[in-house]
């Protein structure tokens, strides 16, 4: 009887065990990229082109955050994806992990078509690791029709006339920087009393607020439920396409400035077909796609001429500042005067 | 026979066993886990390090934090007060309608259900944006002149608060409501007690059970909803529920994130053990 039992119970194990296994891939001949990002980076047809061309099948991950991703990741050891596009700060992360690989360059023959400009930051100063796909420059944009000033800077946010009128995206660490830039200071300064000294000046900007949102910011814009916001490219873009008439400011305090790259895992799996997919989209037209459907900053030279206006870093912006990891007791103060800025907003 | 019994008594334990195995891996492992990562510290670049440490309750206590469980409480309270006064005539007048309207009224209150709460709420951004709808019925009726700002004030929020948790309310209430013997209030005025008595007396007292699950089918979420606030308020609230979902995120504060957790689970635990003591009863009216 109790051998039954156990058998009984075995089976039951054996079913579940059944269930996981069917989650791991099955082997097929054919060869496969794992591609691990955001959703909608890329135009169909671009995907499409690569698999006609050399036959490799992509199977899409997708990821909400960047934290996610590296957690993901991080209990991968580096395996299970074999092509990652991720924010700056993150793969800075990522390096320090022992997450990524190094790239092999001769497997890149476009590798030379990238903008230099963004090209050895601090998450890879030596250009060992990653590839950049795109740059997003967050951005004043303002309906001229409703605000009766011209807004030239940051500092330009608070003034009084604007009470009720700003939609700002929701990540802490850009509207804090963009107060601290309005102050003279670095984004990435790691003085915890001035980044507290940032927080009382925030909290002035609190009247000013309409709204705080990552998503769609560009909307409350657009319907008239704000007249200023601070967007990111993808939004400016956006917003851009429907109301032509809204102005665009690069603000006179510097820029803030964030790359997307793309890096192959340490354990990756399909390594060379990452390759390859690398080579692919940095030849210029392939390129040229992704960016325009993407509404990002190119960073590749050799697609600027194929590439709207409005999406080529102008000669002047090269003067951005990087938003970089900061000490976790400069983090955690950022963190709270970002409750304290949000509490006083009603 | 006794054999017989035995036999089926242990094969009736297999086919619970699952439920349990579920129970204890998906639920109990989680919150052990969750325990467990609230008295670890932050990494000081990315994820977790196991050096035992109270810092992160004590975290809490700061006025920041506190706040947050002020605002959250805030919030909870006063949307459990605006549903009890909505909810608790709306239940109990559905109890005494004709059977016939009784389904109508419940397939009414049941319908929204099968659409997601987050495009219902989109549905209020649509409602309260400036230029909506409300707007514009507003300013054709000559009521306003300009548009007004609803969205993304505390209003708002609270309306959508009020709109989405309202049904639990109604929902236990009329349960309690419909098990009422009404001849116990004609008894009531029959031996002379004012309609004000009676319901003080008797009617009150006999759906007090339900009156209470409502409020705690309404309090414990509410304590915990935040998209709410996100959506319609412009994220301009800081409620526990979001200090928690940053915390996790972009603030990569796990521990914190996780004692935060621990913190709201008893605030809501002693609510429902306070249910219970009140009603001496073990489950809420009208859901289960």
């Amino acid at each position: 009887m109790r051998i039954k039992k156990l058998a009984v119970l075995a089976m039951s194990a054996l079913l579940v065990g059944g269930l996981l296994a069917g989650c791991s891939s099955n082997k097929e001949e054919k060869k496969e990229l794992v591609l691990f990002t955001w959703e909608g980076m890329f135009p169909q047809e671009v995907l499409d082109g690569f698999e006609e061309k050399t036959g490799i099948k992509i199977t899409f991950s997708n990821f909400d955050t960047d934290e996610t991703m590296l957690q993901k990741l991080a209990d991968a050891k580096g395996g299970d994806y074999d092509l990652v596009i991720a924010d700056d700060y993150i793969i800075e992360t990522a390096i320090e992990q022992g997450l990524v690989s190094k790239l092999d360059k001769e497997k890149i023959e476009n590798f030379n078509n990238i903008n230099p400009v963004f090209q050895s930051q601090f998450y890879d100063e030596n250009d060992e690791y990653t590839v950049p796909y795109g740059a997003g420059i967050p951005l004043i944009v303002y309906n001229p029709e409703s605000v009766n000033f011209e807004i030239k800077g940051y500092a330009d946010l608070w003034n009084e006339s604007l009470k009720d009128s700003i939609a700002i995206t929701a990540n802490y660490r850009v509207i804090n920087g963009i107060t601290l830039k309005s102050m003279g200071e670095s984004m990435n300064v790691d003085d915890v009393d001035t980044i507290y000294k940032a927080g009382e000046k925030l909290k002035e900007l609190a009247p000013n607020i309409r709204l705080i949102n990552d998503d769609n910011t560009q909307n409350a814009l657009l319907n008239g439920e704000a007249s200023v916001a601070f967007l990111y490219t993808s939004q400016v873009t956006t917003a851009l396409a429907e109301n032509p008439d809204l102005k665009v400011v690069y603000p006179e305090e510097g820029l803030g400035f964030g790359i997307m790259a793309a890096f192959i895992p340490s354990q990756a799996p399909n390594s060379d077909e990452a390759h390859e997919f690398l080579n692919y989209i940095l030849d210029p037209e392939v390129y040229a796609q992704c960016i325009e459907y993407i509404g990002y900053y190119s960073t590749n030279k050799a697609a600027d001429d194929l590439v709207s206006d409005n999406l080529v870093l102008p000669d002047d912006a090269a003067e951005g500042e990087i938003i970089q990891n900061i000490s976790a007791e400069a983090e955690e103060a950022h963190n709270k005067i970002w409750i304290e800025f949000k509490s006083e907003c009603e | 026979m006794e054999n017989f019994k035995k036999r089926k008594k242990s094969k009736l334990w297999l086919t619970i066993a699952p439920l349990y195995i579920f129970t204890l891996i998906f639920v109990g492992g989680p919150l052990i886990y969750m325990v467990a990562l609230s008295f670890m510290s932050r990494a000081e670049v990315w994820g977790i390090v196991a050096d035992v440490t109270v810092e992160n309750y004590t975290k809490i206590l700061e006025p920041i934090y506190i706040e947050t469980f002020v605002q959250s409480f805030k919030l909870a309270f006063s949307t459990t007060i605006l549903i009890t006064l909505i909810g608790y005539p709306f239940g109990y007048f559905m109890a005494k309608l004709s059977p016939q309207w009784k389904k109508r009224m419940m397939i009414l209150i049941m319908i929204p259900f099968w659409t997601s709460a987050l495009i219902r709420l989109y549905g209020w951004i649509i409602i309260l944006q400036s230029n909506g709808v409300l707007d514009k019925l507003l300013m054709g009726l000559h009521i306003t002149d300009g548009p007004l700002k609803l969205l993304y004030t505390y209003t708002a929020v609270l309306i959508g608060m009020v709109y989405s948790l309202l049904p639990f309310m109604i929902l236990s209430v009329y349960s309690s409501a419909e098990k009422l013997d009404w001849s116990l209030i004609e008894a009531a005025r029959d031996l002379g007690a004012t309609r004000w008595k009676t319901f003080l007396t008797v009617t009150l007292k006999l759906t007090l059970p339900g009156l209470l699950s409502g409020v705690i089918l309404t309090f414990v979420p509410s304590m915990g909803l935040f998209f709410i606030a996100d959506i319609l308020g412009g994220n301009k609230i800081v409620l526990v529920g979001s200090l928690i979902q940053d915390q996790m995120t972009k603030g990569r504060n796990w521990p914190f994130a996780a004692a935060l957790s621990v913190v709201l689970m008893i605030m809501t635990s002693l609510m429902i053990y306070l249910y219970r003591k009140i009603t001496h009863t073990k489950d809420l009216e009208g859901i289960l």
